[in-house]
């Protein structure tokens, strides 16, 4: 339907505030693609740009191939979902999805049917012409994403549609926004905070950093592994472990981590290189095994699914590990670390992934 | 806080109130008096109603126009002011002009200039275009005299309603006047009924203008009841009274359907419209 291209895209405000830095980047049709990344990294300002609601510094915005940079929101064919719900007060629900239909100037029956059928999908049979004094978040917020929808722009925005609705309702319209995604094939991009969100939501998750891109991928994809050392740490609850060690150039590594040697290809002849783990991947043997260094239990508490989350320290770093609860349960104050190789990813001394494969040395 | 101590709260409040409104009580007993009764001492307050001053009072020349041209002028220059008003404060909140702050405080400046102080520059000026005793130039003023207020409680609504409205109804496809008039203007709604209400009685109260630049065919009630008020036996007491009662039923109406807004008005647009 609609493709979203950026070409070198900028914004800055003022002198020192750059919010969207050099980015280039192709949203593929009828996909869903979150952007996610800390509060002020500039995601949301890229989204308002893509919008039209911004005026990129510089830069181009390509929707297809026809450039719209210049060209005003109301003329881009888009629909948008803030985080606050936009909701019309004084008017029912029925009417507050029909009001850009109007300005569409579609038939009566035509507007009628697209309102029932978002209102199916949303769930809002029940309120469709109640007033909407009274109404909770969650159902303000459904019908301000009816009301995007409704038109069946070939491209939604959603700027954190679901962070102001409570846990509960914040499943349902999740469910919802899947079930409407599919059924228009619309391009969608979805900004958010929350790693959760995304996973669950997207189709690929471009992660925003200082107003960069830093790794668009697929969620499982990203999370496994992350080309970026702040991937690592931004993804996940807690984040990846990472290990500095000191290798002047070298490509072996050792202990705390290793109890053998281990070798990597140093091609860029870094001097420090960071091992990163995933706290799920580190396996923890509460007895001597084989190939497992020792270290030392420092806190024990459980998390979500009965899971154990440990802090180990190995020599003179803290490693947190993730651990079923029949290991849990059992480990005591020594316990055997083993990081299993292809789950680990290294860094080099730019935080970038080192493209390498690990092996006994 | 006790019963008892409510009780007696609610008492003081009520003779408060019942000493206020006691004027107003008199006036309006008077215009079913006779002469003599309204000047009877001490005052009658169990007297056999007339209505001899009301039928009076209708058969006069002119009476019906001085209700016209009030209710006409007052309406017209206030939809008007509105009008203007919700422009500019929509561009004042949402465009902010440089210099925003400072141009709200000269509008606010020109509310508190006494109108006495006005009056000689203005007669100059409409002498000067030939516009005394013109209805649009009355219409005009009254519309100047109501556009900083309006521009005040009308901008603190504005500012209460999110710019995501806007953005959400530009992003849907609709014109910037979409957004003011179908968008932005019904969630202000309260703001625009408060402004209306209080400068409609503002221009409905205004005397001296009409008074000065006025003239035969634009007399409001206020001109009217101040030129009526002596005739060849001195004061006309029977024609005050009832032009008077007459006069102040529109605002009272207009008061009683509309207290909440008027609630909103008077803080002067700082407690903002919620969103």
């Amino acid at each position: 339907m609609a493709e979203i291209r950026l070409d070198k895209l900028r914004k800055a405000f003022g002198e020192t505030v750059v919010a969207v830095n050099d980015i280039t980047i192709t949203f593929p049709t009828s996909a869903v693609t979150c952007l996610l990344g800390p509060s002020g990294c500039g995601k949301t300002t890229l989204m308002r740009i893509i919008a039209g609601l911004e005026t990129p510094t510089s830069g181009e915005v390509y929707f297809d191939n026809e450039r719209v940079t210049t060209k005003s929101p109301a003329e881009r064919n888009i629909g948008m979902v803030f985080q606050y719900p936009v909701v019309y007060k004084g008017i029912n629900v029925y009417r507050n999805i029909e009001l850009p239909l109007l300005e569409d100037k579609l038939d009566a029956a035509e507007r009628d049917r697209r309102i029932k059928d978002v209102a199916e999908v949303l769930g809002l049979q029940d309120v469709l012409y109640r007033n909407v004094s009274g109404l909770d978040n969650a159902t303000l917020q459904k019908i301000a994403v009816g009301r995007a929808v409704a038109r069946q722009p070939k491209i939604i925005l959603f700027d954190e549609p679901i962070t102001n609705v409570d846990v509960n309702s914040r499943v349902q319209l999740k469910a919802a926004l899947k079930r409407l995604s599919k059924q228009h094939n619309q391009t969608i991009i979805y900004v958010t905070h929350d790693q959760t969100e995304a996973m669950t939501l997207a189709d690929e998750i471009a992660l925003m950093k200082d107003g960069v891109i830093v790794q668009r991928d697929n969620p499982r994809r990203l999370y496994n592994y992350p080309n970026d050392v702040f991937g690592g740490w931004f993804l996940g609850n807690p984040g990846m472990n990472f290990v500095q060690y000191e290798v002047n150039g070298g490509a072996e590594l050792g202990g705390p981590l290793f109890r053998k040697p281990v070798r990597f290809e140093n091609r860029g002849g870094d001097r420090t290189v960071s091992v990163g783990i995933r706290p799920e991947y580190v396996q923890i043997h509460p007895q001597v095994a084989p190939d497992a260094a020792e270290g030392k239990l420092l806190r024990k508490s459980i998390v979500v699914g009965g899971q154990y989350l440990l802090a180990i320290q190995l020599g003179e770093h803290t490693i947190k590990a993730k651990v079923a609860p029949e290991i849990g349960e059992v480990v005591g104050e020594s316990v055997w670390v083993e990081c299993p190789l292809e789950a680990i990813t290294l860094f080099g001394e730019d935080g970038a992934k080192i493209e390498t494969e690990l092996k006994p040395a | 806080m006790t019963q008892g101590r409510t009780r007696l709260y609610h008492l003081l409040l009520w003779v408060i109130a019942l000493i206020f409104f006691s004027p107003i009580l008199w006036i309006a007993l008077a215009s079913f008096k006779t002469k003599d009764q309204i000047l009877a001492t001490p005052p009658l307050f169990v007297f056999p109603p007339t209505l001899a001053n009301y039928t009076d009072f209708f058969s006069r020349q002119n009476v019906g126009e001085y209700f016209v041209n009030s209710f006409l002028i007052s309406i017209v220059a206030v939809l008007i002011a509105i009008l203007v008003s919700f422009l500019a404060s929509y561009c004042f909140s949402r465009f902010q002009p440089r210099g925003t702050s400072f141009m709200m405080f000269i509008l606010l400046s020109i509310r508190m200039v006494p109108a006495a102080a006005t009056v000689v520059p203005i007669f100059l000026m409409y002498s000067a275009f030939s516009w005394k005793d013109s209805w649009p130039a009355l219409v005009l003023f009254y519309a100047m005299f109501s556009i900083p207020f309006s521009v005040w409680i009308l901008k603190g609504f504005i500012d209460g309603v999110s710019r995501r409205y806007d953005e959400t109804a530009l992003v849907n496809g609709g014109s910037r006047l979409h957004v003011m008039f179908k968008v932005v203007l019904p969630q202000v709604r309260p703001g625009l009924i408060a402004a209306f209400i209080f400068n409609l009685i503002f221009v409905w109260n205004e005397f001296l203008v009409n008074f000065i630049i006025g003239g035969k065919t634009t007399t409001m009630i206020p001109t009217a009841l101040m030129i009526g008020v002596a005739n060849n036996l001195g004061t006309d007491w029977t024609f005050v009274a009832t032009l008077t009662t007459l006069y102040i039923l529109p605002p009272i109406i207009a008061i009683f359907f509309f207290q909440k807004y008027l609630l909103v008005g008077m803080t002067f647009g700082t407690v903002r419209g919620e969103v």
